[in-house]
């Protein structure tokens, strides 16, 4: 086993950097997810939780827009980032997911060298202009990641070659490259070991001083460790959504004390 | 720790004004404008293909369907008994001492005294020039015809055959003045006279099944040249590929995927089948020449020999299909079978290879139909010879007798000097591809009916 | 007796060995099928097989045995130097049999008498012409020792035939007895049955290996002929091209290669950016139902035969690069040329490159295009800069087996590009290639004994290790890159 750090669950902002509004998401004729409204904090560890399939991951992607990479997804509603509805027609999700920055389960390094890997975004978003800039951005991604340590000396290797908990905190350093406002994560640790989880769980607690993270865990035990927010979701909706230590220790809905004590899942 | 603690590392990047999400940045847009560009690319490409390909099927089509219709020449013939039956006693063996050059004359004189008759005139055009009109296929067949009933002798019967190559081009559009003026082959009188006779119904066009059923011609009479040789060629080919083919390549197929150990020597086999079906037609064409021809003695030109190197040539991609078929059926049914007692042979032969039918019988019909557009192998075995002769039937050994084989006859017709042929390889292609097409849909047909989801 | 009437007589005896084998197990348990071990079937088909499999493989032995064995016995009747030389005795051996078999024909045609086959000589006058009497026509006239040896032939093939029929016909009986004696209801049929169908199976598996065999083995014993009659070195390395039957001939390689090699680089500027942006399009643009029209149209174009686009050379493109592009810019006044035949054999190529491309652009894991578009990259970068780098490996491995396919291709080049032998860079001239000239030396009349002939299969080979070092490397590229995402 491992000790269990010793981390903040208290949520201390309260500017919201996201708000959702009845959000319906349909992949074909089958609804997926209903009526959805949140409000996400800045500067906080938002976690997303509930048993497979009820729509958490969905949400998710909703952020970003990643469901318009599937040809048959629909999103209804009201989805607002800073005041701006990312689901307007004007809005290019390109340029949005370079602001709201996403970490999937499994670590997807690009078959490239390390230091490729980081640099990728920076340089299709023309973040820099010269190679001593990218140079550091590189470094100060991988060090926020707490990789740097680990890497500095073969940068030029295969980021394919490292372990999965460096491959995951590569993705990290990856996507905290684009200097993004928001960054998504979709249950970061489900392909890593105790150790590894570990040390993500660490580094998401740290990157909520410049992020806003929204992570998606089927841990319950993960989400009371990291996140000061909890969302709980089931069957495609919103159940109950508050303060972590609140969900965990009082939930309101008698579902949301069903699946915390383990009955439903 | 760890080395991230964020007051002492600064912000990764310098942190961009925030830039509000409804407008595109300038970077934004020229990055928008390479992604539109590389989908154009993208489209190009598939539209310069798609051309292409409608562009080669259309002059194929263009040039080949006048193939089908052939100008004919109908005018009345009185067989004189005197000419061709000197003798006078109508014995075959006397008759047959009037060669083609006799029916030649005969047909001449009477096609213009036909003209006159109906009061077409000649003018500027020479007799000789006016007998040119026939083809030299026609005293042949009237001879023929002759001597399979001399009782014909005396009477006027209507004589209907082909006209020369030149004139049947003419009519098409292939042969225009312009370009007759150039031709020491055909005068613009006679393509005057041409409009004449087809005014008076003399000379007229009509579908030509003789492009189906005639043997090939010689690079005289093009207008005579037709694929019936090369039809049955390609019917012997084919059948004798598929008896041999189907059996060989399932038997394969079943036992590498059923019960060959995976040791060295079903490797080999494997390596070899996915070399040889990548190693060029040509090559299997240069083993049927040593192998087939000059070890074994088979005769040139045979179907039998183009089936051979056919067949060798079809067989790794047959297996490959057939084994995609055998893998698709799945391990719960060999379970099942095995679980009531069955034999493994006995599995495979009653469940496995049923279930795997429709998959193996799709795969075999795509065989065939690369079988038989194949042209290189059966060049170097023989098969572009000139074949006159229908071969025997399939019982009276036809399969040992020359041949030529569809593709192959649009090969040597393409290379022959008179444009004529170029028309009859186009036509000869849309019979080819019609084949193709046909088996294709049947394959598809096949493969929709009995396709499986387990 | 004859081959196929003894086959049949075999087939007859196979369907008794069936009938018998079945109700003798079927005797030997009084009718009650529980009692046998396997089913009656498998006692049917092993009385057939018993009856009919020894019996066929000594006669097929006999078939290939007895004609080595009547040549050697007929070595005496001509001179010992004659029948050393290789192409002399296949000569003699030629007329020999021809011979022989006039005299069957005209025995059967009742020309001559058996007694009168068997003793005429060249004293009672021209054999050629009796022969010739009955339709069998003879390139000379027939020497004395040719009839005695035809006349031998014939005996020694009519003993042979009645040795082949009797020994056929023991084994099978022999075979057919065994099999009932062994038949009783413990006899484990099945298993006996299903060995030799397994033995069928394993043989039709090896045909793979028999026909690599026979490919390399046809080709390389020509090519040492070859290399006898004319220097290897020469023929690898020489520069000119110019066959000629008379003698005197120079056969280079390097033209063809040059030729071969300048049409395939051609033809894949053509196809490999048109195959892979088609494949980027229909893998990562096209929605479903536009991909399910586009991609079999595509592949259309693959299923139509070589000497179709041959004709499409030939006839259309040919003339139009000389008319608009060659003759214009006074590059070359011939319809036939290198440009011609790399364009079509580019077209022909694409669907190959596409469909190959697609399916490794398809293998590349999603994971990695959610990865990139996460970070906001568009989809062209997302392809440029993520997808054809991880499935480059694949995609250059598929560039290599159309390359196999362009350096191969026969019809398209024997159409299009000409059949003089140049060592040009100019695109518009007329070049030839490897094939062109395996076809040119091979069609035709030819005799299988002058380097002119011969060099078509060392032209052969150079052909098949060019394209097979090809395709083993490719098929390895790609076999690699799909076990990294399996």
């Amino acid at each position: 086993m491992y000790d269990a750090p010793n981390l903040e669950t208290r949520v201390t902002q309260t500017n919201t950097k996201i708000t959702a509004r009845g959000v319906q998401v349909y992949y074909g004729d089958k609804q997926a997810l209903q009526d959805v409204d949140v409000d996400i904090l800045d500067n906080t560890v938002t976690a997303f939780i509930g048993p497979s399939g009820c729509g958490k991951s969905t949400f998710l992607r909703c952020l970003n827009r990643m469901n318009d990479t599937i040809s048959n997804a629909r999103v209804e509603g009201e989805i607002l980032l800073d005041g701006e509805n990312i689901y307007d027609k004007r809005v290019d999700p390109v340029q949005l997911r370079a602001k709201v920055g996403m970490v999937f389960q499994k670590p997807n390094p690009f078959p490239k060298s390390i230091y490729d890997n980081v640099a990728y975004g920076p340089k299709i978003h023309g973040l820099t202009r010269s190679k001593a800039e990218l140079d550091e951005i590189v470094e100060s991604s991988l060090r926020k990641a707490a990789l740097w340590k680990e890497v500095k000396d073969r940068l030029g290797e295969a980021g394919t070659g490292l372990s999965g908990g460096q491959q995951q905190r590569l993705c990290i350093a990856r996507a905290v490259a684009t200097a993004p406002e928001v960054l998504l994560m979709d249950e970061p640790c489900s392909a890593l070991d105790p150790i590894a989880t570990a040390q993500v769980e660490e580094l998401i607690d740290e990157l909520r001083a410049s992020f806003s993270v929204v992570i998606v865990t089927h841990s319950m035990q993960q989400a009371a460790r990291v996140s000061q927010k909890t969302a709980f979701f089931h069957l495609g909706n919103l159940v109950e959504y508050g303060d972590t230590s609140h969900i965990f220790t009082n939930p309101s809905d008698p579902r949301t004390e069903s699946y915390i004590t383990g009955r439903i899942g | 720790m760890t080395d991230a603690t964020s007051s002492q590392v600064p912000a990764a990047a310098p942190s961009p004004a925030r830039s509000s999400l409804l407008t595109q940045s300038a970077l934004m847009k020229k990055r928008n404008a390479a992604e539109a560009r590389f989908k154009a690319y993208g489209v190009a490409a598939i539209c310069v293909s798609l051309s292409v390909l409608a562009i080669m099927l259309w002059t194929i089509f263009s040039d080949g369907v006048s193939a089908f219709k052939q100008a004919s020449l109908t005018f009345p013939v009185t067989l004189d008994a005197d000419a061709l039956d000197p003798k006078g006693n109508r014995e075959r063996a006397e008759m047959m001492r009037v060669t083609t050059i006799g029916y030649t004359k005969l047909l001449n004189a009477q096609l213009l005294a036909h003209l006159e008759a109906r009061g077409i005139s000649t003018e500027g055009v020479s007799d000789k020039d006016v007998a040119a009109f026939i083809s030299r296929d026609t005293p042949a067949r009237l001879r023929d015809m002759v001597l399979e009933q001399p009782e014909l002798l005396g009477q006027t019967i209507t004589v209907e055959g082909f006209a020369t190559g030149r004139i049947d081009g003419y009519i098409k559009g292939r042969v225009t003045r312009d370009t007759a003026a150039l031709d020491t082959n055909i005068s613009v009188a006679q393509l005057d006279l041409a409009d004449r006779m087809q005014d008076e119904g003399i000379l007229d066009t009509k579908f030509n099944w003789g492009f189906l059923t005639n043997p090939d011609a010689s690079d005289q009479r093009p207008e005579a040249a037709g694929l019936g040789v090369a039809l049955i060629g390609s019917a012997y080919m084919m059948a004798l590929v598929v008896i041999m083919v189907l059996p060989l390549g399932v038997a394969a197929s079943i036992y590498l995927e059923e019960f060959a150990p995976r040791n060295r020597w079903t490797d080999l086999i494997e390596v070899n089948i996915s070399n040889l079906a990548a190693v060029p037609s040509i090559v299997y064409g240069i083993l049927g020449l040593a192998i087939f021809i000059n070890f074994a003695k088979f005769p040139q030109s045979s179907p039998l020999v183009g089936a051979l190197v056919l067949t060798l040539m079809t067989l790794p991609t047959i297996i490959i299909a057939t084994r995609a078929a055998i893998r698709a059926v799945p391990p719960s049914i060999r379970d099942a079978a095995l679980g009531v007692g069955a034999s493994k042979m006995q599995t495979v032969f009653h469940h496995v290879l049923p279930l795997a039918a429709p998959g193996i019988l799709t795969g075999t019909i795509l065989g065939l139909a690369s079988a038989l557009g194949e042209t290189a192998p059966l060049l170097l075995i023989g098969m572009v010879a000139f074949v006159a002769n229908y071969p025997a039937g399939p019982l009276d050994g036809g399969v040992l007798d020359p041949a030529t084989a569809l593709p192959v006859q649009v090969y040597s017709w393409a290379s022959r000097s008179d444009p004529a042929f170029i028309e009859r390889s186009a036509g000869a292609i849309i019979v080819l591809l019609a084949f193709l097409v046909t088996m294709n849909i049947i394959a598809i047909i096949l493969r929709r009916r009995f396709e499986r989801r387990w | 007796m004859s081959v196929f009437f003894l086959i049949i007589v075999l087939g007859v005896l196979a369907i008794a060995g069936f009938v018998l084998g079945r109700g003798r197990a079927l005797a030997s348990v009084q009718g009650n099928t529980r009692r046998l071990h396997s089913l009656p079937g498998y006692y049917a088909w092993h009385g057939a097989i018993m009856a009919f499999l020894p019996a066929m493989a000594v006669l097929t032995l006999w078939l290939i045995a007895q004609p080595l064995i009547i040549e050697r016995q007929l070595a005496d009747y001509f001179p010992a130097e004659q029948f050393e030389n290789d192409s002399q005795r296949i000569l003699l051996m030629a007329d020999v049999r021809r011979v022989a078999e006039g005299l069957d024909v005209a025995v059967a045609a009742g020309a001559l008498t058996p007694q009168d086959a068997e003793t005429i000589t060249v004293a009672d006058g021209s054999v050629r012409e009796r022969l010739g009497a009955v339709g069998v026509a003879l390139g000379a006239e027939v020497t004395p020792e040719v009839l005695d040896a035809a006349q031998s032939y014939r005996a020694l093939a009519s003993t042979g035939a009645l040795g082949r029929a009797i020994v056929t016909l023991i084994v099978a009986l022999a075979g057919l007895a065994y099999a009932l004696r062994i038949t009783n209801g413990d006899f484990r049929a099945r298993n006996r049955v299903e060995a030799v169908i397994l033995g069928v199976l394993i043989l039709a598996s090896t045909i793979a290996i028999l026909t690599t065999i026979g490919i390399v083995m046809s080709m390389l014993s020509e090519t040492i002929r070859f290399s006898s009659m004319y220097p290897f070195k020469d023929f690898l390395f020489g520069l000119t091209w110019q066959p000629s039957f008379q003698g005197g001939s120079e056969l280079g390689l390097i033209p063809l290669l040059w030729g071969t090699l300048y049409i395939s680089l051609v033809a894949m500027i053509v196809a490999v950016p048109t195959g892979l942006f088609t494949a980027i399009y229909l893998a990562e643009y096209a929605s479903p139902r536009v991909r399910s029209i586009i991609k079999p149209l595509i592949e259309v174009i693959a299923g139509i035969p070589t000497v179709v686009f041959g004709l499409f050379a030939l006839v259309t493109v040919g003339p139009f690069l000389r008319d608009w592009f060659a003759v214009p810019t006074g590059l070359g006044s011939s319809g036939s040329s290198v440009m011609t035949a790399g364009l079509v054999i580019g077209v022909l190529n694409i669907p190959f490159i596409s469909s190959l491309a697609d399916d490794i652009i398809n293998a590349v894991p999603q994971s990695l295009r959610d990865g990139s578009y996460g970070l906001g990259a568009t989809k062209s970068e997302t392809v440029r800069q993520v997808i054809l780098p991880a499935a480059l490996p694949g995609i250059v491995g598929a560039i290599l087996l159309a390359a196999s396919r362009a350096i191969g291709e026969t019809m398209i080049v024997t159409m299009g590009a000409g059949a003089a032998a140049k060592l040009d860079l100019n695109p518009f001239e007329a070049m030839t290639t490897i094939t062109v000239k395996i076809v040119s030396q091979l069609t035709g009349d030819t005799e299988f004994n002058s380097p002119e002939t011969l060099v078509a299969f060392a032209l052969g080979m150079t052909l098949f290790v060019i394209t097979l070092g090809l395709n083993i490397f490719a098929l390895w590229v790609v076999r690699k890159y799909r076990e990294q995402y399996e």
